[in-house]
């Protein structure tokens, strides 16, 4: 089965990602983690050109889609056959929030990703813009343009940029979540987020 | 002036691809004129020929790398040349994937879907052409047939020959399939490239003289 983070960058998915991860394993399971630009064939690649493509939206979401279908197909469903519960930081719903926000059309992109299975549960992560930019700021030191989604919000000032960002993105993914995913508000503490998280996962 | 938007299609060695050559330089002499190829992104071309190297792509991965390639040339190049009135001829379109995705088993509709955000074609002209034809004319041309002409992915123990005529042939039936809805003007390979090319601007002849 797969099990989704999903949320903007700095929402804390790669940080409960890895706590849900020690936990199911400490509980026997075999897991494995997949997520957003991490394929062999186009994670680096996309890293690579991302500031030369960011406004071709469309070519950089089938870019994204072309890398989880990589690991989907190369690693994730062998090892969901094989017993394996797969934990995506980032997967469906990021990328449609992504594109919502950029303007691409939500069925085009709900048939393009209909190739890729439907998690047993997706945990859409949300915090308050001004949190996730701390948390940014303490990770890279300061906030990478193409990282904040500068080309929706054209600004002289990043923080307004990315708050204004951060607040279309995250309603967009709230809006997604409903009836498909619990949304976990991770500007709680580290401790009680993980509670949430594992009362969700337990009895799986 | 409105953009006009050209495409060929056709197997490998059916000639489309000098056909459009000589239209870019016959339309060039009255509009301003881009070609486009299939596959040839500038920083996706080679991702893909090093993934074919290694055979590292599934039919899903084929179809979608191949769909992020051609969506960056459709909004680097082709979409805004064509709206601001350029003459635009694809070797190769959409119909392309729609052929080969589909032969390699991925579902056509879903192909399709992918594909729905390009506009279609003024004019697909189809060089159709049977594989033994193509495979000679090739065989003339150079001494070696590429992997992905003999469609090395999914006959993977043919020899190269062998795999052309077997590759070849199922994408003419799946262009076959597709001729008649997507208004493919199917144009026959087996004339000399001088009398095709004449058909290929008489029929387009009208729209390009009186866009002046």
């Amino acid at each position: 089965m797969i099990i989704a983070f999903e949320g903007i960058e700095g929402s804390g998915r790669t940080t409960h990602l890895n706590i849900a991860k020690k936990y199911l394993e400490e509980e026997g399971y075999g897991v494995i983690t997949f997520g957003l630009q991490m394929s062999k064939l186009m994670g680096e690649r996309i890293r690579q050109v991302k500031k030369n493509i960011v406004f071709e939206r469309r070519t950089l979401f089938l870019a994204y889609v072309t890398d989880l279908a990589d690991q989907m197909e190369n690693v994730v469903k062998p090892s969901i056959e094989s017993g394996f519960i797969a934990l995506a930081d980032g997967y469906i719903l990021t990328l449609l929030s992504w594109g919502l926000i950029r303007g691409l059309e939500l069925n085009w992109m709900k048939d393009v990703l209909s190739i890729f299975p439907e998690p047993k549960i997706t945990f859409s992560l949300i915090s308050s813009p001004e949190e996730v930019i701390k948390r940014i700021i303490k990770r890279d030191g300061y906030l990478d343009p193409l990282k904040v989604g500068i080309d929706i919000c054209i600004r002289e000032d990043v923080f307004n940029a990315f708050q204004e960002y951060a607040e279309k993105f995250q309603k967009y993914l709230v809006d997604l979540s409903k009836d498909k995913a619990i949304v976990v508000n991770t500007t709680n503490s580290i401790e009680e987020v993980k509670k949430e998280i594992v009362m969700h996962i337990e009895n799986i | 002036m409105r953009g006009i938007l050209i495409a060929f299609e056709g197997i490998d060695g059916s000639g489309k691809s000098s056909q459009a050559s000589l239209l870019k330089d016959w339309i060039g002499l009255r509009r301003d004129v881009y070609l486009t190829e299939w596959n040839s992104s500038e920083w996706i071309h080679d991702i893909i020929k090093e993934a074919k190297k290694k055979n590292m792509l599934t039919p899903i991965t084929f179809s979608l790398i191949h769909a992020t390639d051609f969506s960056d040339r459709y909004e680097k190049y082709i979409l805004p040349m064509f709206k601001s009135g350029f003459v635009v001829i694809c070797d190769r379109y959409i119909y392309t994937a729609y052929v080969r995705d589909s032969v390699r088993g991925v579902s056509l509709d879903w192909v399709k879907k992918l594909y729905s955000f390009a506009i279609k074609p003024d004019f697909t002209f189809y060089i159709r052409i049977g594989a033994e034809t193509a495979l000679n004319r090739l065989k003339k041309a150079r001494k070696t047939i590429k992997p992905q002409e003999a469609g090395s992915d999914i006959f993977p123990n043919l020899d190269p020959e062998e795999g052309f005529l077997k590759y070849q042939s199922l994408i003419t039936e799946a262009y076959d399939k597709i001729s008649k809805e997507n208004n493919f003007i199917e144009l026959d390979g087996n004339k000399n490239p001088r009398e095709i090319q004449m058909e290929i601007r008489s029929k387009i002849g009208e729209l390009i003289d009186n866009s002046f």
